[in-house]
């Protein structure tokens, strides 16, 4: 078996470098596809990630007009027109659970020596757990402090571990806008949301504080609304928007704020995904072609060389048909080659790229099963034209009497 | 006497090229019997090769009788032609035709690759047809690492290995010095006393006279010498 095998094959391994030149192609455009369908599937898990982050019975009004651009809630202009009266009055429809006034500005946060520029969340005690934040030490906020306008401060992760290090830092003082606070808690790692805020990358205050204390403000950034079940937050979100129409007394066409539910960033982001995705998906395509033509010529190169070896097979007793085959077998071999040095090159990138740009790690079992499928289409396709050609040699080359 | 092995009436060739048509054989007539030893000789372009190669069943003539063991060529298929090349025909060339990236033992069984598969009876065939033809130590070697008298030795080991009834050489001495011509010749005549049928073209008129009889063969058709 061992021989006939080599009998058949020989010739393949018989000028290595090239087999390799000839394999790049294959081996650029597989693993170019696979990474492209790892990233894609990759992209699902982490946007129902987002959405569960975020909550899915959540949504915002933010002050002002909002639009979301690139997945991103990207606010477009300043309005001081939201008020904390706004807030208690939409506390106070029916299918409300949670409600947080927020105010988001960004500030200096000083500690241990460590200088960060970070987002300051002014929030009340319902919002950490209207966005299932967990605790990684410490407490959450009391009512009395929000009231009292507390200086007290709940650290997202990256800003303890950046100033902090591995140690405690309930209890510890650290400068707010150089105003001191009070460490009473610690949020665990959490990630990117859908509205693409780093979560870690922040800190909590009183919202009072922070409009008071930080900001010198008499209006909010945004509130944050959480509905008593995911069936009623569209009926919600139309109660809400009629009641601050009414408060504020603007065209509807012209409102001073807008509203944004994770289902409406995560759409956007889909959006985004699939053109990139798409456009990947076209270039890893043109690279398999090309590798395809790379192997075709290789084949019929190798075809015109060893047009000697053929005459002769024929002579010895091969029919055309077991010459065809020999030849697309080789093809297929060569892409199959390259295919699989293409999946091993891409799994190892997708383990380094999917956390490198911070998307969960999964095993890609649907994209290497396409990337196989891709590449055998290919050998045959590559194949077909050069082992044509192989049939068509005279053994009269063989040849040489007159 | 017996049926002929070989049995040619009246072949012609034609060769078709563009709007102009070449008669290479212009009706040739030929028996060969079993154990006969022939050379055919004649100036290049007599046609030599293209009747070794209808012989060979690589190519079927354009009009005449071909019996081959009795039976027409002409209504063979193409995988007759190759079973039969395969089984009863083995060929051995002036360059020899050895695939470079075998050893010489794979060499000589490649034939058995398209009889089917490889049997270590095979394997011990072809290792005791390289012993006889004093290559018992260059086994694994390949093709670049041996003389050209020894490539053509494994090229003879190569024609034997499925113990044809016939075979064909085309100027096997063609690329040889004296020495190694003397021996493939001597080999050819020690196996034709064994048995085997063999049809030698050559320009060669030494090599010549080691056969049984000699056939010139000018502008399509034999001749008188």
């Amino acid at each position: 078996m061992k021989l006939k095998l080599k009998l058949l094959f020989g010739a393949l391994l018989h000028k290595k470098l090239r087999l390799l030149l000839s394999l790049i192609g294959i081996i650029i455009g597989v693993s170019a596809l696979l990474i492209m369908n790892s990233f894609g599937e990759s992209a699902k898990v982490k946007t129902l990630a987002e959405i569960e982050t975020f909550g899915p019975d959540l949504f915002m009004v933010i002050s002002g007009s909002a639009r979301v651009m690139a997945g991103r809630a990207m606010q477009t202009e300043q309005m001081t027109t939201l008020k904390v009266e706004d807030a208690q009055a939409i506390r106070n429809l029916p299918g409300v659970k949670n409600i947080s006034p927020v105010y988001t500005g960004q500030t200096v946060v000083r500690g241990e020596g460590v200088n960060l520029i970070t987002t300051v969340n002014g929030v009340n005690e319902e919002y950490v757990a209207m966005r299932n934040y967990p605790l990684l030490e410490g407490r959450n906020f009391s009512r009395e402090e929000i009231q009292t306008l507390s200086k007290v401060v709940i650290l997202g992760y990256k800003i303890k571990s950046q100033v902090f290090g591995e140690k405690s830092a309930v209890g510890e003082k650290v400068l707010v806008s150089k105003l001191p606070f009070t460490v009473i808690g610690v949020l665990a790692p959490i990630g990117v949301d859908a509205s693409g805020q780093d979560q870690d990358d922040q800190v909590l205050v009183p919202y009072t504080t922070a409009m008071s204390a930080l900001f010198n403000v008499d209006y909010l950034t945004g509130i944050f609304i959480k509905a008593e079940s995911t069936s009623t937050l569209p009926y919600l979100v139309k109660q809400v928007e009629e009641l601050l129409i009414k408060r504020h007394k603007v065209d509807p066409k012209r409102k001073d704020f807008s509203i944004l539910k994770a289902e409406d960033l995560v759409q956007a982001k889909e959006q985004t995904t699939r053109t990139f995705s798409s456009l990947v998906a076209s270039v890893s395509i043109l690279c398999l072609i090309v590798g395809a033509l790379g192997v075709a010529g290789i084949m019929t190169l190798s075809v015109n060389e060893r047009t000697k070896e053929i005459g002769l097979r024929l002579a010895l007793g091969a029919q055309r048909r077991d010459i065809f085959m020999q030849f697309l077998i080789e093809s297929l071999f060569i892409t199959l080659a390259g295919g699989l040095i293409g999946i091993l090159l891409g799994l190892i990138l997708v383990f380094i790229l999917l956390p490198a740009f911070n998307y969960p790690l999964i095993v890609p079992v649907k994209p290497v099963l396409v990337s196989s499928f891709l590449t055998i289409i290919i050998g045959l396709f590559a194949g077909v034209y050069p082992a044509y050609r192989a049939t068509k040699i005279d053994p009269a080359i063989l040849l040489k009497s007159g | 006497m017996s049926e002929p092995l070989i049995l040619l009436r009246d072949i012609k060739k034609v060769f078709v090229v563009g709007k102009i048509s070449y008669e290479v054989l212009k009706g040739v007539n030929l028996e060969v019997f079993a154990g006969d030893f022939l050379a055919i000789m004649g100036p290049s372009g007599g046609g030599k090769s293209t009747l070794l190669y209808i012989l060979g069943l690589l190519d079927k003539p354009t009009s005449g009788s071909y019996l081959f063991e009795g039976r027409e060529v002409s209504t063979l298929s193409e995988a007759e032609m190759a079973h039969l090349r395969n089984q009863k025909i083995g060929f051995i060339f002036q360059a020899f035709h050895l695939v470079p990236w075998a050893t010489a033992l794979e060499n000589v069984l490649l034939p058995t690759l398209y009889r089917g598969s490889i049997t270590e009876k095979d394997v011990k065939r072809a290792s005791l047809l390289l012993d006889r033809l004093g290559l018992q130590n260059k086994q694994n070697l390949k093709p670049a690492e041996l003389s050209g008298g020894e490539q053509q030795r494994v090229a003879i080991a190569r024609a034997l290995i499925n113990q044809p009834s016939l075979l064909l050489a085309d100027e096997p001495t063609g690329n040889l010095d004296s020495k190694s011509s003397q021996e493939v010749v001597k080999i050819l005549k020690e196996l034709n006393e064994e048995g085997l049928t063999i049809i030698l073209v050559t320009h060669d008129p030494e090599v010549a006279k080691s056969a049984k009889k000699v056939k010139f063969l000018k502008d399509g058709v034999f001749v008188e010498e």
